[in-house]
C-alpha cells in the first residue's frame, strides 16, 4: 500500500516534467487566484444572465472560426468582447434591462451558431467541444496571453479598488464623488468577457462558474468589507484551483470537473455549516 | 483704570498681560482668525483680555459667542452695549458712537438669536462652506411627459431649504438634474459659477454631495468606513491621508464608533450618519438629501434632524432637501416650498 502511494507521487512529479502539464497548472494556479475578482463584478453588478450571454456566444464564436479555419480561441474572444460592447451599449442608451437584452442576444448567438454549423458543414462535436475545455493544449501565445491578462486583472483590481468599491455601491453617488463611473462599467464588462473567453478554454463553458462564481458566493457569506470579499474570493479561487488540480492528477480525473467537485463540496460544506 | 492706547493691530488678545495672539484683518476676520485659534487653545476664553479696534452689533455677537469675558474696544458702537450687558461681557471703549458705518450691523436684528446671528455672519464672511445654487427656467421631461416646468430657484452659500411635494411631483427629479443625471430640455443649473453639464462641472463633481433612499437598502458587504471613504474616490490621496479624512468626517457626525461594521447591518439612523460622513468626506459644499427619513424609526429621524441641525450650524453646506414627510421637516424649521405642477411655490 505505501509503496503503490509513493509510485502514484512519483508519476505525479514525473507527469510535471511534461510541459503541457506544467504549462496548465501555472495557468491554472494564477487565473485560479486572478479569475474569481472577476466573480465579485458579476456578483455585484448583478451580471449573471451576461455570463450565459457570453457562453453561448463563445459557440458562436467557435463556429464561426471552425467554419473559417482560424484559431478558435480568438474567434470566441472577439465574438465575446462585441456582443459585450453592443448589449452594454443598448442597454444604456436604451435604457433597457441588460438581463433582458443578454436573454435576447443569448438566442441570437446560439441561433447563428447552428446555421453556421449547418452552412459551413462544421462539426458540430468540434464546437460543442468548447463546453469542455482544454486546459493542456495551450499553445505558447495562448499560455502568454493568458498569463498576461491574470496580471493585469489582480494590477486593475489593486489600482482602481477605490473607484471600484464606489461603482459597486452605488453607481450615481460614486459618479458625484468624481468616479468616471461610466468608463468603469465598460471597463467591468469588458473584463468580464475576457474572464468568460479564456475560463472556457481552461475548463470549459460548463464548469467556469467553479473558477469565477463558486469563490465569490463563498466569500459574499464571511467577508466582513469589501476589501475582504475580494481577499476571500481571491484566496478560495486560488485553493480550489490548486488542490482540484493536484487531485486531478492523483484520481486520475479530468481536472476541470475535479476542480468544479472539490469547489462545490467546499461551498455545500460552508453553507451547511454557517451560522445562522 | 485701563490705559487707553492706540491699537497697533486691528485685534489683540492679551493672557496675564502678554499679547498671544494678534491679527491684521479688516472688518470680522479678525476676530474668525481669533476663533480659529482659540479651538486650539488650552486656557480658556474667559480668561483672556481682548482689545479690538472697532466693535458694533456684530463684532459684539461674534465676542460673545467665542466667550469672551473681559475687553477694551477703541470705537464701540451703543448697539454692541446691550449684547455685552446681557451676556455680562465686562467692556471699556475710547469713544463711544451712535453707530458704524457697517451695514452688517443693520442686519442683525433684535428677533436673531445669538445662534442665528453667529451662522449669519458667517455666511456673510464666506465661512460656510456652502456654495451657491441658481437654477434658471428649468425644463426636465421624463418618457415624454413634463416633470418640471420653467423651475426657479437660487440659494444663497450655507442656505437651506425643504422641498415637499406628494409622491411623483418630481422631487427626486429634481435633485437628479442638479447631480447632472437628468438631462434638461432648457435652462440651467448653476453650482457656484459652474454650469452643470459642463467640463469645469465635470473636473470639480465632488463639490455636491448625494444622499439617496437606495444606500439605505444595499446589502454589499461593505464597512462604515469604507462607505465614508467612497466619498474621497475620486482624489488621488495618499492612504493616510484618507484614513485622516475618513476618521475626521465620521467623528464629526458620530458614528466613528461604527469603523468596522457591516454597512448593511446598521440601523437606518445609523447609516444616514454615515452617509453623512460620506458626504463630508469629499467637501461636499453643496448636499442633496432626497427623502432622508424613508426606511427611519421616530429615534432614527430625530437623530437625523439633530444632526443636520448641527450641520447646518457648524460646516453649513448648502442643503436642499427633498420630503413628504412634512411632519418631521417642519422640526428642522428650515424654509420650505412646495413643488407643484412642475414649479417651486
Amino acid at each position: 500500500m505505501a509503496y503503490k502511494n509513493f509510485e502514484k507521487r512519483a508519476i505525479m512529479v514525473e507527469l510535471f516534467t511534461y510541459p503541457p502539464i506544467l504549462k496548465g497548472f501555472i495557468v491554472l494556479i494564477l487565473t485560479g487566484f486572478a479569475f474569481p475578482i472577476t466573480g465579485v463584478y458579476l456578483l455585484r453588478m448583478n451580471l449573471l444572465p451576461l455570463r450565459f450571454m457570453l457562453m453561448h456566444g463563445a459557440i458562436l464564436g467557435g463556429a464561426l472560426s471552425l467554419a473559417l479555419e482560424v484559431n478558435p480561441f480568438g474567434g470566441t474572444l472577439i465574438v465575446n468582447l462585441l456582443l459585450v460592447l453592443l448589449m452594454t451599449r443598448m442597454s444604456r442608451s436604451l435604457k433597457a434591462d441588460p438581463g433582458q437584452l443578454s436573454a435576447f442576444f443569448m438566442v441570437v448567438s446560439i441561433s447563428l451558431a447552428f446555421i453556421f454549423i449547418y452552412r459551413f458543414q462544421v462539426p458540430a462535436k468540434d464546437t460543442l467541444s468548447l463546453m469542455w475545455g482544454s486546459l493542456y493544449t495551450l499553445n505558447n501565445i495562448e499560455f502568454i496571453g493568458t498569463l498576461i491578462f491574470s496580471l493585469f486583472l489582480i494590477f486593475f483590481q489593486s489600482i482602481f479598488r477605490h473607484q471600484l468599491r464606489a461603482v459597486f455601491f452605488d453607481a450615481d453617488i460614486a459618479k458625484t464623488s468624481g468616479v468616471n463611473e461610466p468608463v468603469f462599467y465598460y471597463a467591468i464588462i469588458l473584463i468580464t468577457a475576457i474572464t468568460v473567453a479564456v475560463a472556457m478554454k481552461l475548463i470549459g463553458a460548463l464548469l467556469l462558474d467553479s473558477l469565477l462564481l463558486l469563490p465569490a458566493l463563498i466569500a459574499s457569506y464571511h467577508a466582513k468589507s469589501y476589501r475582504g470579499m475580494v481577499f476571500w474570493s481571491s484566496f478560495w479561487g486560488g485553493i480550489f484551483a490548486s488542490v482540484g488540480f493536484l487531485l486531478s492528477l492523483l484520481l486520475e480525473l479530468p481536472a476541470s470537473s475535479t476542480i468544479a467537485v472539490f469547489a462545490s463540496v467546499v461551498f455545500l460544506i460552508l453553507i451547511l455549516t454557517k451560522k445562522k | 483704570m485701563i490705559k487707553f492706547l492706540t491699537l497697533e493691530h486691528s485685534l489683540v488678545l492679551l493672557h496675564d498681560s502678554q499679547s498671544v495672539f494678534t491679527s491684521d484683518e479688516h472688518w470680522l476676520y479678525p476676530l474668525f482668525e481669533l476663533e480659529m485659534f482659540l479651538k486650539e487653545s488650552a486656557v480658556p476664553a474667559g480668561e483672556f483680555f481682548l482689545k479690538d479696534k472697532i466693535a458694533g452689533k456684530a463684532a459684539a455677537a461674534l465676542i460673545v459667542r467665542l466667550g469672551i469675558r473681559n475687553c477694551f474696544i477703541e470705537l464701540l458702537s451703543e448697539r454692541a452695549i446691550p449684547i455685552f450687558e446681557q451676556y455680562g461681557v465686562k467692556y471699556a471703549y475710547h469713544q463711544l458712537v451712535e453707530h458704524i458705518q457697517c451695514r452688517t450691523e443693520d442686519l442683525i436684528t433684535d428677533k436673531m438669536s445669538m445662534e442665528d446671528t453667529y451662522l449669519f455672519l458667517r455666511k456673510r464672511a464666506g465661512k460656510v462652506q456652502g456654495t451657491t445654487l441658481k437654477i434658471n427656467s428649468l425644463i426636465v421631461e421624463i418618457a415624454g411627459k413634463r416633470i418640471l416646468d420653467n423651475l426657479n430657484l437660487e440659494l444663497e452659500r450655507g442656505e437651506q431649504l425643504v422641498v415637499q411635494g406628494e409622491n411623483g411631483s418630481g422631487k427626486s427629479t429634481l435633485l437628479r438634474s442638479v447631480l447632472g443625471l437628468n438631462q434638461p430640455l432648457q435652462g440651467s443649473i448653476l453650482i457656484g459659477k459652474e454650469l452643470v453639464g459642463s467640463m469645469e462641472w465635470r473636473k470639480n463633481r465632488v463639490q455636491t454631495g448625494y444622499l439617496n433612499q437606495e444606500t439605505t437598502r444595499n446589502n454589499f458587504p461593505i464597512t462604515a468606513a469604507e462607505v465614508v471613504a467612497i466619498g474621497v474616490s475620486g482624489l488621488k490621496i495618499s492612504e493616510s491621508e484618507r484614513e485622516y479624512q475618513v476618521e475626521l468626517s465620521m467623528r464629526k457626525t458620530g458614528c466613528f464608533h461604527l469603523h468596522d461594521q457591516l454597512f448593511h447591518q446598521l440601523s437606518g439612523g445609523e447609516k444616514q450618519r454615515v452617509s453623512l460622513a460620506r458626504c463630508l468626506c469629499q467637501n461636499a459644499r453643496l448636499l442633496l438629501l432626497d427623502e432622508p427619513t424613508s426606511y427611519l424609526d421616530e429615534k432614527g429621524k430625530d437623530e437625523l434632524g439633530e444632526l443636520l441641525v448641527d450641520l447646518s450650524k457648524n460646516e453649513a453646506p448648502t442643503m436642499l432637501l427633498v420630503s413628504h414627510d412634512s411632519n418631521w421637516t417642519d422640526r428642522l424649521k428650515w424654509h420650505t416650498k412646495i413643488l407643484k405642477n412642475g414649479r417651486l411655490w
